[in-house]
């Protein structure tokens, strides 16, 4: 058994899987370790030498990549055995998506999109000052390590507003002209409240509508563990138990 | 309560009864010194408890109405309390909405106040302002009001996403009972004058390589369901009559429930059940992504309407039980689509698989095909002791209880992650 540690980005699992690939070392003796935390996922800090490029299709470099940010220790080893057939056994097994290990491997990736895609809807800015520059402040909870897919579509729409998105797994933040990532940050950091939440509120409640009610739909596009970010999400017990009482 | 919170809890209820949501399908970069952009991919920033998304400020300018189409809540001789935003309000909300990202943009429609030129005018000054002055790139959805003037649309369709002129009714005779004013005639005038608008930016495009943006999201309309004596024959042929004319994105369709609001002729109607309107969508479906006529999924119909226990595709796989079994590592393409439990996506993934390998039974469970539905009418690469059932009488009986839960919802709820409705 070869243990293989790494710190937990994508890159450096990369660096070390073109190793034992060119190596044809076998998934099964292989132990992945990662470090907890790693704040670049996309950034090599290491450097593994000359080793002979293994050439496996841009598919699955990029659906690695969105899978490698799923929050499990296991998705490493997943990674390797994958890429690992991909070179010895089938260079379409990607195509094959009702293999096991394809399919674990797509789940992970369709995951991290949602995370990403719930990430971008569930953002709530709220509006600061500080030193009398403007700036728009966000405490979001995300699933997976989605920090720094999700918050280059920010910079692209919010481009001309100062911003911060303070979460337990690492910050983004905007100055108008740079996106930087720091690390994970505590919900008090950010501002507790925001003057047109009020209005949003009010919206979300006339919005509704009375005549139907389906809890469940909703609450599978908006996950109970996303409420607590949301200020809006506060109305929904007592607009079920309004409804409920007519 | 401000005056401005009356005038968004008035006008945001009275909103409601739009069922469309989209802000997919538009792409445009940010303004340098604006705030907003769309990406094509719609986005539902919340969800309510009646378990529909939130995804633009949907607000009408003003409930105040000089029509009177006996469904509407805003209509003439409603007794509801009337209100009408500013201009700048309107404005001012979608800045301060869009800046927290609680949006994807604006959605604005209006009751009919004096005349339909003069309401369209009002709502393409909101757009224009939002465009013009607060460079505002995020999504916006107009209503097209039926009658106003081609120039009119032309130029909400500059400043637009999308539009949408709401046909109502299938037929004019519907109309001519419950929607007085207006006339499907003038609908389909304001839509043809959208499509045209639609048309020409796309001309010139091929032409000079680039032409100014026209409500590129497309345009949309809806229906209400059951509010008249009209089949779901007659609302999907009519559907489809749409989708093929005017090269609409969406009919959206709205099931009638008598309320306090409703005219007292209409207080007598019984509710039309969820479900139709959710069989409607369902076929709708098909026909835009399937290859499904209208006339397929409707033929042989009880009374005209959609079975309200079975899917549409279920139900007529079962009336054309002749055509089945099929093979899903021989089928084509526009076979595998019709074999019910198994969505578009499937098939594709399907048609990669077998190159490479012959599908057996469990292949498809990993897929997350329903196979409670399909193992009836396939073959696989291994024994389906099901299939040998097909031709039984009772297949119709045995395939009831399972339908807990229809799987085209399924999709179409999924899909609205990328289409943003329902």
């Amino acid at each position: 058994m070869q243990h293989v540690f790494i710190d937990g980005s994508f890159e450096d699992w990369r660096g070390a899987a073109r190793v034992l690939l060119a190596g044809a070392v076998e998934p099964d003796n292989i132990s992945w370790s990662a470090a907890m935390q790693q704040r670049h996922l996309f950034k090599a800090r290491r450097n593994f030498g000359a080793v002979r490029n293994v050439n496996v299709p841009a598919t699955f470099i990029d659906l690695a990549k969105t899978a490698s940010c799923f929050d499990d220790p296991t998705r490493w080893s997943l990674l390797y055995r994958v890429v690992f057939r991909i070179v010895f056994e089938n260079r379409h097994l990607l195509s094959v998506e009702s293999d096991a290990d394809v399919r674990r491997l797509n789940l992970m990736a369709k995951a991290v999109r949602r995370d990403v895609h719930k990430f971008h809807a569930f953002v709530r800015f709220r509006r600061a000052e500080f030193d009398g520059t403007e700036i728009f402040v966000a405490w979001h909870e995300p699933h997976h390590f989605t920090v720094e897919l999700a918050a280059p579509f920010f910079a692209r729409r919010f481009g001309s507003m100062n911003f911060s998105i303070l979460t337990p797994k690492g910050c983004a933040h905007w100055d108008r002209e740079e996106l930087t990532f720091s690390e994970p940050a505590e919900r008090a950091s950010a501002p507790s409240s925001d003057e047109t939440e009020d209005f949003w509120l009010l919206y979300y409640r006339s919005i509704f509508n009375p005549f139907r009610l389906k809890v469940n739909t909703m609450k599978r596009e908006l996950p109970v563990r996303h409420w607590s970010t949301l200020p809006e999400a506060a109305l929904i017990p007592e607009l079920i138990r309004e409804t409920r009482d007519k | 309560m401000t005056d401005l919170k009356r005038k968004l809890e008035i006008l945001a209820d009275a909103a409601k009864y739009d069922a469309s949501c989209a802000s997919s399908g538009s792409h445009r970069k940010r303004d340098i010194n604006g705030i907003g952009n769309t990406e094509g991919m719609g986005i539902c920033h919340s969800y309510t408890p009646d378990g529909r998304c939130i995804s633009l400020l949907k607000l009408l300018l003003t409930n105040v109405c000089i029509w009177d189409c006996s469904y509407c809540v805003s209509r003439r001789s409603s007794n509801v309390q009337r209100a009408r935003f500013k201009v700048e309000e309107v404005v001012s909300l979608t800045m301060n909405f869009y800046k927290r990202n609680y949006i994807e943009g604006l959605f604005l429609s209006s009751g009919i106040i004096r005349s339909a030129d003069y309401t369209m005018e009002q709502l393409v000054l909101v757009a224009k302002t939002l465009r013009d002055r607060e460079h505002f790139g995020g999504y916006i959805h107009l209503k097209a009001v039926p009658g106003a003037s081609q120039e009119l649309l032309l130029e909400a369709g500059k400043y637009a996403d999308r539009l949408s002129a709401n046909i109502e009714m299938p037929v004019q005779d519907d109309l001519d009972k419950l929607a007085p004013e207006k006339t499907i005639g003038e609908i389909e005038q304001t839509m043809s004058d959208v499509k045209g608008g639609i048309d020409n930016a796309k001309d010139l495009t091929k032409r000079d390589g680039t032409a100014p943006a026209f409500a590129r999201a497309g345009q949309s309309t809806q229906l209400v369901v059951g509010a008249s004596e009209s089949s779901d024959v007659v609302i999907l042929s009519k559907a489809e009559q749409l989708y093929n004319r005017f090269k609409l994105r969406r009919v959206y369709y709205s099931a009638f429930s008598p309320a306090s609001f409703t005219d007292t002729d209409l207080q007598a109607r019984p509710a039309t059940p969820p479900m139709r309107e959710h069989r409607l969508y369902e076929a709708d479906w098909l026909i835009r992504n399937y290859g499904f006529a209208a006339h397929e999924v409707t033929d042989g119909l009880d009374g005209g309407n959609l079975d309200l226990e079975k899917d549409p595709k279920l139900a007529w796989a079962i009336r054309h039980r002749q055509l089945f079994p099929v093979d899903v590592n021989r089928a084509s393409k526009s076979l595998l689509l019709r074999i019910p439990g198994i969505g578009v996506r499937n098939v594709q993934r399907i048609l990669n698989i077998r190159r490479y390998h012959r599908l057996k039974l469990d292949d498809l469970a990993r897929l997350n095909v329903s196979l409670a539905r399909a193992k009836w009418f396939i073959v696989t690469a291994d024994h389906n002791p099901d299939v040998l059932r097909l031709d039984r009488a009772n297949l119709p009986d045995v395939l009831k209880p399972r339908l807990v839960q229809p799987s085209l919802f399924e999709q179409s709820a999924r899909a609205s992650v990328a289409m943003g409705e329902l």
